[in-house]
């Protein structure tokens, strides 16, 4: 699911006169609806090549509608990004990457046709819908199915990232610093020989037009700290690594300071150290209680994906795969055990995948894919809504930058935490793990792989430990769990409160081709599910 | 001059005048790539992009910092290298920092550039799409896939003189057949520097044969078998074990080829005699960059030589710290081929075994011992006395690339070019399918 790291990004915001740009626009509808126009557009901070986006965005959709288009929109996106590596007691790497461009997307004759450009002029704007235009009408020819866009209000809005410390704006030093820090307190655990620290912050700023008549300025961004300590044991040969749980975020620098990274620094080298001289599991079917941190990947794998409504029908086939949920099973399968409610929602606060409007320009919402236990919703853009029958999009679309096709991208999708028990109890992983007899706690998320209609997957951790008669007793090495995605919800027993939720996410997952990256967060709280298959992933021997 | 060297020429004199004092390399590709995207048997998207990246490392002595933007006009260009010096500036000192390479001399490749293959165009693409499509429409069988194609410059300039340039272009297609009923799934690809070697038809047909023989497939339980890797699923793994190859997390005793009590594993017997896996830019077959990130020259390269571990991988840094000759990354690789006449050889005195077409969803499990999860798909089929005689389930596996080649006993004489691999097909033993997958 994770991408290399993507080309990036920051910059300042555009200013985009709104009054000009309606005046300006080529289509009526447009028009019309800058009149309703609630409220002005943030002021810019100028742009990188200083031209008027809005003569540039006006450009594309006036020449669209005279290629013969009878839907445009234009996105110029600006992708900033800022990234250190330390290794142990210094820095290996500092970059800042950005780039910067319009795409434009057109309807011709029924087909959709895509250009974009780096250069952000008009003249680039107008070339690029000719030629999107063009290969429409070429695609037009072959293409069996006319594509239809379910209906969409005009929205004139400014949306952003909620963040008090812009990152970019931070000192290097004192990111230096953070992550030095982190090695400072690993260092000092015996058998610890190596500690890796990582930073992410990256902005996402673009400008969305549409001939529906939207004007849509967004600016998205995520942070991602990171640490991971190796121990080596030299007589045996033997190294084990064990990696921080902080989730990336879409939030400022205050996120990564305030957080529990460099309290918990030593802890997780002291993790590594113990991993190494754990015994290693003894394998067969076993109850595994699962913290959010390693719960967060399951539900992406098992629910997110299959829940794609372009992949169920086949078009994600050649690489991501299908679906075992298809669309017959709406409403009819039982996904999970009763009690178990899993949603997908871009307006999680905090959510990696948050934001006002979604790249065909409809506004965000919340709504269920499994409820109670039965299948009941999927994931949908402009242009998938009619094929189950749905009057609106739930606005999953997304383009990861100027440069690429929007589609169905996953929003954050979580697990709802259990209703307040009587008493207040029995909602944490202690509470859970002390009503379990025999199992297996995994924290952290490790290796991960499903297959391509998503049935079978593999997960590793960062920590497991034994649980015997309610309590945990001893860590555990080369431990894995298999499962059959039905099998493994429908075995829920245990599902925690809202006081153990928590947002675990990625920042690049990957899907269609050329493949493109989506950040995406997933709620939880921990869960006990039954008679899991546990796997010794101990090949050391074998191997050598 | 290229344009891209002319881009690059002018961001080191910019950076020379902005960074006074700093060593500096600039890196750029400049590229367009093209692409069609088709599945329900007609062209769902298509992308055409044309862009320049540059990349601007600025150093103070050991302060080093990078930017790269995708804007190339001098005032672009210049707030890149303010941008990298200005964070250089405040950089704490990296001892791992080497400075930028002088002018070095790079070997001879066969061109790696075929200027009809940056030319397609939509209608060629189109084109061929609409021969897999055909086929796949005369089976009645829904087909899905994907033709890029691209071409472009790689190019490094530093402020110590290196001067290093390489074209290439590119093309792969892929196609997925799929039964209507959904219990078959077949999957054909191409990958040339030229269009002219991808064989549609042929291409076509193997993934719409296999759909069609892979349909309704018999349950088979889980376990140890003799399997027949065609070379994806072979370059799939063996992606896996060349990043396995670096010297330094050898020496810092984190990785397969480290040894308990210290030292390394080369000299050793790690796999059959018949694996040898080799690194030439210069392969005719698999032309590349004679040159890596660094702008350092690369030689052959050969870390597996008749099953013997015979070299590792060192960066500069770590070749310095080592008194060691760096071997730089490299992204191309070759494992050779052996006696095997055809992929149907492989299946001969095979009393019982499978033949797996590729692997997904492929992760590390286990860096010790380069143990990797993944699943089959698109076609797995039993062999029973030397013959193919029924399509079975997929399975998950957990198995190791180091196992795969030890256990090896025939590889064929041909190899294929997957990605930047050339391999062949190759058999191995006790392949270790850990469960079952109820996906087609």
């Amino acid at each position: 699911m994770y991408l290399p790291r993507a080309g990036v990004v920051h910059a300042h915001s555009v200013i985009v006169d709104r009054r000009t740009f309606c005046l300006t626009s080529g289509f009526a509808a447009f028009a019309a609806a800058c009149g309703n126009a609630r409220e002005p557009l943030a002021p810019g901070r100028g742009t990188l090549t200083g031209a008027g986006v809005q003569d540039v965005l006006d450009a594309a959709l006036t020449a669209a509608r005279k290629a013969g288009a009878t839907y445009a929109d234009a996105r110029v996106v600006r992708r900033q990004s800022e990234s250190l590596t330390t290794n142990e007691d210094h820095l290996v790497e500092v970059a800042a990457n950005e780039s910067y461009g319009i795409g434009v997307r057109v309807l011709a004759a029924g087909a959709w046709g895509f250009s974009a450009s780096s250069a952000v002029t008009a003249e680039a704007a107008r070339a690029a819908a000719q030629r999107a235009v063009a290969i429409a009408q070429a695609d037009a020819k072959i293409v069996k199915r006319r594509v239809e866009l379910a209906p969409v209000a005009a929205y004139h809005d400014v949306w952003s990232s909620r963040v008090e410390k812009d990152p970019f704006a931070v000192p290097l030093a004192e990111k230096a610093e953070f992550l030095l820090s982190l090695w400072g307190e690993a260092r000092a655990v015996p058998g610890i020989k190596f500690g890796r620290g990582t930073y992410e912050a990256s902005l996402e700023w673009k400008i969305f037009a549409s001939s529906d008549g939207s004007v849509i300025e967004q600016s998205i961004t995520r942070v991602q700290p990171g640490f991971e300590a190796t121990a080596v044991d030299a007589a045996t040969g033997e190294f084990e690594a064990r990696r921080h749980e902080i989730a990336p975020r879409q939030a400022g620098w205050e996120y990564v300071a305030s957080s529990t990274m460099r309290a918990d620094a030593r802890k997780i080298a002291e993790d590594a150290v113990e991993k190494l001289k754990a015994p290693s599991v003894v394998p067969g079917k076993r109850d595994v209680i699962l913290a959010p941190s390693n719960l967060w990947l399951v539900i992406h794998e098992s629910v997110g994906h299959p829940t794609e409504l372009d992949r169920a029908l086949g078009y994600e086939a050649n690489f991501a795969g299908t679906s075992f949920a298809t669309v017959d099973k709406l409403g009819k399968l039982k996904y999970a055990a009763d009690g178990v409610t899993i949603y997908a929602d871009k307006t999680t606060a905090g959510g990696l995948a948050t934001c006002g409007y979604d790249d065909d320009g409809v506004k965000t919402q919340r709504w269920d894919l499994v409820k109670d236990g039965l299948f009941v919703g999927y994931q949908t853009t402009r242009d998938q809504a009619a094929w189950i029958g749905e009057k609106a999009s739930r606005g999953a679309s997304y383009a990861q930058d100027y440069r690429s096709f929007p589609f169905q991208r996953m929003p954050n999708v979580s697990l709802a935490p259990a209703k307040a028990r009587a008493g207040g109890a029995g909602g944490t992983i202690d509470d859970i793990v002390a009503q379990t007899e025999d199992g297996v706690l995994l924290t952290g998320d490790g290796s991960w792989s499903i297959d391509h209609q998503r049935y079978n997957f593999q997960f590793g951790n960062q920590m497991a430990y034994e649980v015997k008669q309610g309590k945990v007793t001893h860590a555990l090495r080369d431990v894995a769990y298999q499962s059959n995605t039905l099998e493994f919800w429908r075995g829920c027993d245990l599902v925690g409160g809202a006081d153990a939720w928590r947002l675990g996410g990625a920042l690049h997952d990957g899907k269609g081709e050329p493949p493109q990256s989506n950040a995406v967060s997933h709620g939880c709280p921990p869960a006990r599910f039954k008679q899991v298959n546990v796997v010794n992933t101990n090949a050391r021997k074998r191997a050598t | 001059m290229s344009q891209v060297e002319e881009t690059l020429a002018r961001a080191v004199s910019l950076a020379r005048e902005v960074a006074k004092g700093a060593d500096v390399v600039v890196r750029g590709d400049a590229r367009r790539d093209a692409n069609t995207r088709f599945a329900r048997n007609e062209i769902t998207s298509n992308g055409d992009v044309e862009e320049t990246r540059l990349g601007v490392t600025v150093a103070f002595g050991k302060r080093h910092a990078t930017a790269t933007t995708n804007q190339v006009d001098d005032r672009s260009i210049r707030a890149a290298v303010t941008r990298a010096s200005e964070m250089a500036r405040l950089a704490p000192e990296d001892p791992e920092w080497m400075p930028p390479l002088p002018a070095q001399t790079y070997r001879d490749v066969p061109s790696a550039h075929d200027p009809s293959t940056a030319a397609l165009g939509a209608g060629g693409r189109a084109a061929a799409i609409a021969q897999a499509v055909a086929a796949a429409d005369q089976q009645h069988l829904d087909v899905a896939g994907f033709l890029e194609h691209g071409a472009g410059t790689r190019a490094i300039a530093s402020s110590a003189g290196l001067a290093a340039r390489h074209d290439a272009s590119r093309v792969e297609m892929t196609v997925t057949a799929r039964t209507k009923d959904g219990t078959g799934s077949g999957w054909g690809n191409a990958t040339s520097h030229r269009f002219g070697d991808v064989d549609v038809p042929t291409l076509a047909r193997t993934a719409t044969e296999k759909a069609v023989r892979s349909a309704r497939p018999a349950s088979l339980d889980p376990g140890r078998y003799t399997v027949i890797l065609e070379p994806a699923a072979v370059s799939d793994l063996m992606s896996f074990f060349v990043s396995a190859l670096d010297a330094r997390k050898t020496d810092e005793g984190r990785s397969f080829f480290s040894k308990a009590g210290g030292g390394n594993r080369l000299g050793e017997a790690i796999a059959s005699p018949s694996i040898t896996l080799r690194s030439d830019p210069a392969d005719p077959e698999l032309p590349s960059r004679p040159f890596d990130d660094d702008g350092l020259p690369l030689d052959p390269l050969t870390p597996v030589d008749r099953g013997v571990a015979s070299a590792l991988t060192y960066s500069r840094y770590w070749a310095a710290k080592q008194g060691k000759k760096p071997t730089g990354r490299r992204d191309a690789w070759h494992l050779l081929g052996g006696a095997a006449n055809d992929a149907a050889e492989l299946l001969s005195g095979v009393a019982r075994g499978l033949v797996i077409t590729r692997f997904f969803y492929t992760r590390w499990v286990d860096p010790q011992s380069v143990l990797i999860t993944g699943l089959t798909r698109d076609g797995v089929f039993l062999v029973e006395d030397g013959k193919i005689t029924r399509p079975v389930n997929n399975f998950r596996f957990n198995e190791s690339p180091v196992t795969m080649m030890k256990n090896c006993d025939a590889l064929t004489k041909r190899t294929w070019r997957i990605g930047s691999w050339r391999v062949p097909a190759l058999r191995t033993h006790e392949f270790h399918l850990a469960s079952r997958s109820d996906a087609v």
